[in-house]
C-alpha cells in the first residue's frame, strides 16, 4: 500500500475511535473537499472561468464543511450563511488586488520545474491566483464561524432573552478569543510550508528589497493576509446574522 | 472614565490607519532606495499580437508592447524605451500598464540595451498589509496588538533558525528546527496564556500531540518505504528534500495543534472554576465532547491552504498532456501527506490534552 493510503486509514480510524460519528463524517468532509478541488482545477483547465469556479465550488465546500462538522441546525445554519456572505466581499476584495499585484503564475525560482513545459497554455493565470486566495481562505472562515455561531447559539439556549445588543457584544468577545488562535493557525501553516523558499532566499543572500517585490514571497503574504481578513470580517458578521435569525425566531414564536 | 477611554482608543486606532495610509501612499516614491534601477511606465503601444499554438494544442497571444519607462533613482537619463515581450494568460511575464512601476535592468551606459526585469509590488502590498491591521486593530484593539507581537518576535526566531540552518550547511536541519518548535510554541502560548499552568498543560498537550503524530508518520513511512511520497517534486529546494519535508509538515501543523490544545484547555479550566468538584474522568470526557466539533473544521483550514498552493503547478501539468495520476503525484501528493500527518496530530491532540488537564488541573482553580 502506499504512504497516503496507509496514513488516510490512520487518520480515518483514529478520526472515528476519538470523534465518533462526527469524526468519520468530517473524515468524509475532507474526501469530498479534495474531490472538488480536484474538480476546480480540472474545470480551470478545460477553460471555465476562474472566478465563476472558485464562487461555486466555494459555496460547495463552505456547505460541506459546516454542515458536516456541526450538530446544532441553528449554529450550522448562521455559520453558512455568514461564511457566504464573507466569501462574497473577500472575493470583491482579491479580485481588484491580484489584477493589481499581479503575482500569479510562476516566478524565475520555478524555472527548474518549469524546465519543458509550454508555458502558453491560453488561461488567464491571474484568474487562477484569485482562485487560490479565495479557496484557501475557505477553511479559517467556515472554522470561525462555527465557532462563534456555536458560541451564540449555546447563550441563546440558556437564555432565550437575550437582548440583540448583549448578543452583539458576546460575539465579539468570542471572536477575540479565537482570532489571537487562529492567527497562528494561519501564519504558521503558511510559513511553515515555505520553510525550503526562505532558505533559497536567504542562501542566495536576496536583498530585502527583491524578497517584498518576489513575486511567490508576496503571493504568500497576501494569502495569508486574505485569510486573517475573512477570519476578521467573519466575527462581526456571524454575530449579525445570529442576531437576526434571533429575532426571526423570536418573532415565529409570538 | 470608561467611554472615555473607549473614545481615545478609537482615536488611537483612527491615527494609526490614517499614518499607515500615509506610508501606503508613500512606497511610490520609495525608489531612492533601492539599488536596482526603478522607474515608472508612462507609455505603452502594443506593436504586435501573434496567436500562438504550441503541441498539446493550447493557443495563446504573444502580445510585443514598446513600453516607455521614466527613471526614478538614476542620475543619467530620465526615459528608456523598453520592448516587452509577453504571453497573454502571464504565468511567467505579464503586460505592463500606464503608471506601474517597475525594476530594470541597465547594461552600463546602454540605455537602448535595457529590459524590465519585474514588476514592483511593494506599494500594493504594503496596501493589502495595512488593510488587515486596520480591520484587527478596529475589532480586536488590543488582543490585535498582541497577536502582531507574536508573530513578528517568531519572525525574527524564524529568520535567525534559518540563518544557523545556512551557517551549519543544513546538517541539523532536525534538532535545529526541533527546538525551534519548542521555542514557538512556548513563546506563542506564554504571550496568549500568561506563563501558568494552563498553559503548561497547553504547551504539554501542543509537543506531545505533534510529537506522536511524527512517531507514527516516521513509522509508516519505514514500513511503506515512503511510495508514493515524491520528495524529488518539492519545489525550491536548496538541501536534502527529505528533513525539509518533515520540518515543514511539523511547522505547519503546529499552529493548529496549538490553536486546538489552547481552545480545549481553556474550556475545560472554565468548567473546573464553575464546577469545582467536577470528577477527573468527567473533565476528560468534556475535552473529547469540545474536541470533536472542532477538529474537522481545523484539519480542512490546513488542508486547503497546503493545497491550493499547487493549483497553477498542477493546471500546468493537466495543459501539458499529462493524465490525472501523474499530475496527482508530481503535484498533490507532497501536500496529501502533509495534511494527513497534521490531521493526525490535530486529532492525537484532543485525548492528550483532556487527559493533561483532567490530571494536572488544581484541586481548587481560583478564577482568572
Amino acid at each position: 500500500m502506499s504512504t497516503i493510503t496507509v496514513l488516510g486509514l490512520i487518520l480515518l480510524i483514529l478520526m472515528t475511535i476519538i470523534g465518533g460519528k462526527t469524526g468519520a463524517t468530517a473524515f468524509l468532509s475532507l474526501i469530498f473537499n479534495f474531490g472538488l478541488l480536484f474538480l476546480a482545477v480540472i474545470l480551470i483547465s478545460w477553460g471555465f472561468p476562474a472566478v465563476g469556479v472558485s464562487l461555486v465550488i466555494g459555496t460547495i465546500i463552505l456547505a460541506f464543511t459546516i454542515f458536516f462538522g456541526e450538530d446544532d441546525a441553528l449554529a450550522a445554519k448562521t455559520a453558512y450563511i455568514a461564511a457566504l456572505i464573507v466569501m462574497v466581499i473577500l472575493i470583491l476584495i482579491i479580485f481588484p488586488v491580484e489584477n493589481w499585484i499581479m503575482a500569479q503564475g510562476f516566478s524565475l525560482e520555478d524555472s527548474e520545474d518549469l524546465e519543458g513545459m509550454s508555458l502558453a497554455i491560453g488561461v488567464s493565470f491571474v484568474g487562477v491566483a484569485v482562485t487560490e486566495a479565495i479557496l484557501s481562505t475557505l477553511g479559517a472562515i467556515a472554522e470561525a464561524s462555527i465557532a462563534i455561531a456555536a458560541g451564540l447559539s449555546e447563550i441563546i439556549a440558556q437564555q432565550p432573552q437575550v437582548s440583540a445588543k448583549r448578543l452583539y457584544v458576546d460575539g465579539i468577545s468570542i471572536g477575540k478569543q479565537i482570532i489571537g488562535t487562529t492567527f497562528n493557525t494561519l501564519f504558521f501553516g503558511f510559513f511553515g510550508g515555505f520553510l525550503a523558499l526562505f532558505i533559497w532566499f536567504a542562501g542566495l543572500h536576496y536583498s530585502l528589497g527583491s524578497v517584498l517585490n518576489n513575486k511567490i514571497f508576496v503571493a504568500e503574504v497576501t494569502m495569508v493576509l486574505f485569510s486573517l481578513i475573512g477570519v476578521i470580517l467573519t466575527v462581526p458578521i456571524t454575530t449579525w446574522v445570529m442576531t437576526l435569525q434571533h429575532r426571526h425566531q423570536a418573532k415565529l414564536k409570538d | 472614565m470608561k467611554q472615555f477611554g473607549k473614545r481615545w482608543g478609537l482615536l488611537a486606532i483612527i491615527l494609526v490607519a490614517v499614518v499607515g495610509l500615509m506610508g501606503v501612499v508613500l512606497t511610490r516614491k520609495d525608489a531612492g532606495l533601492y539599488h536596482q534601477p526603478v522607474g515608472q511606465v508612462t507609455h505603452v503601444a502594443t506593436l504586435n499580437r501573434t496567436k500562438t499554438t504550441d503541441e498539446f494544442n493550447n493557443t495563446d497571444v504573444s502580445v510585443t508592447q514598446r513600453v516607455t519607462v521614466r527613471l526614478l533613482n538614476q542620475q543619467s537619463a530620465n526615459t528608456v524605451r523598453v520592448k516587452h515581450t509577453f504571453d497573454a494568460s502571464g504565468a511567467m511575464d505579464q503586460a505592463y500598464r500606464v503608471g506601474d512601476q517597475v525594476f530594470l535592468h541597465l547594461p552600463s551606459g546602454q540605455h537602448s540595451a535595457a529590459t524590465i526585469t519585474g514588476l514592483k509590488r511593494d506599494t500594493a502590498l504594503a496596501a493589502v498589509v495595512w488593510l488587515a491591521l486596520t480591520l484587527l486593530l478596529l475589532i480586536m484593539r488590543f488582543h490585535g496588538l498582541l497577536a502582531l507581537l507574536s508573530v513578528a518576535l517568531n519572525g525574527v526566531l524564524f529568520y535567525a533558525a534559518i540563518q544557523i540552518d545556512l551557517a551549519t550547511n543544513g546538517g541539523h536541519v532536525y534538532s535545529l528546527f526541533g527546538v525551534l518548535a519548542v521555542v514557538f510554541a512556548a513563546l506563542t502560548l506564554g504571550l496568549v496564556l500568561g506563563f501558568n499552568r494552563q498553559m503548561l498543560v497547553t504547551f504539554g498537550a501542543t509537543l506531545v500531540g505533534t510529537g506522536l503524530a511524527v512517531i507514527i508518520s516516521l513509522t509508516v513511512f519505514a514500513l511503506t518505504h515512503e511510495r508514493g511520497v515524491t520528495y524529488e517534486s518539492m519545489q525550491y529546494v536548496t538541501q536534502v528534500p527529505r528533513p525539509l519535508f518533515l520540518v515543514e509538515t511539523v511547522l505547519g501543523s503546529l499552529g493548529a495543534v496549538m490553536d486546538e490544545s489552547t481552545d480545549i484547555v481553556a474550556s475545560l479550566f472554565q468548567l473546573k472554576t464553575e464546577r469545582p468538584d467536577i470528577a477527573p474522568q468527567q473533565v476528560f470526557k468534556s475535552g473529547l465532547q469540545i474536541g470533536h466539533s472542532i477538529m474537522g473544521p481545523l484539519i480542512n483550514v490546513l488542508f486547503l491552504i497546503f493545497m491550493a498552493d499547487t493549483f497553477a503547478m498542477t493546471l500546468l501539468y493537466l495543459r501539458n498532456g499529462n493524465n490525472w495520476g501523474y499530475t496527482f503525484t508530481m503535484n498533490m501528493s507532497l501536500g496529501m501527506v502533509q495534511s494527513l500527518i497534521s490531521g493526525i496530530g490535530i486529532v492525537l491532540a484532543i485525548p492528550v490534552a483532556s487527559w493533561l488537564a483532567s490530571r494536572l488541573m488544581p484541586r481548587e482553580v481560583r478564577s482568572v
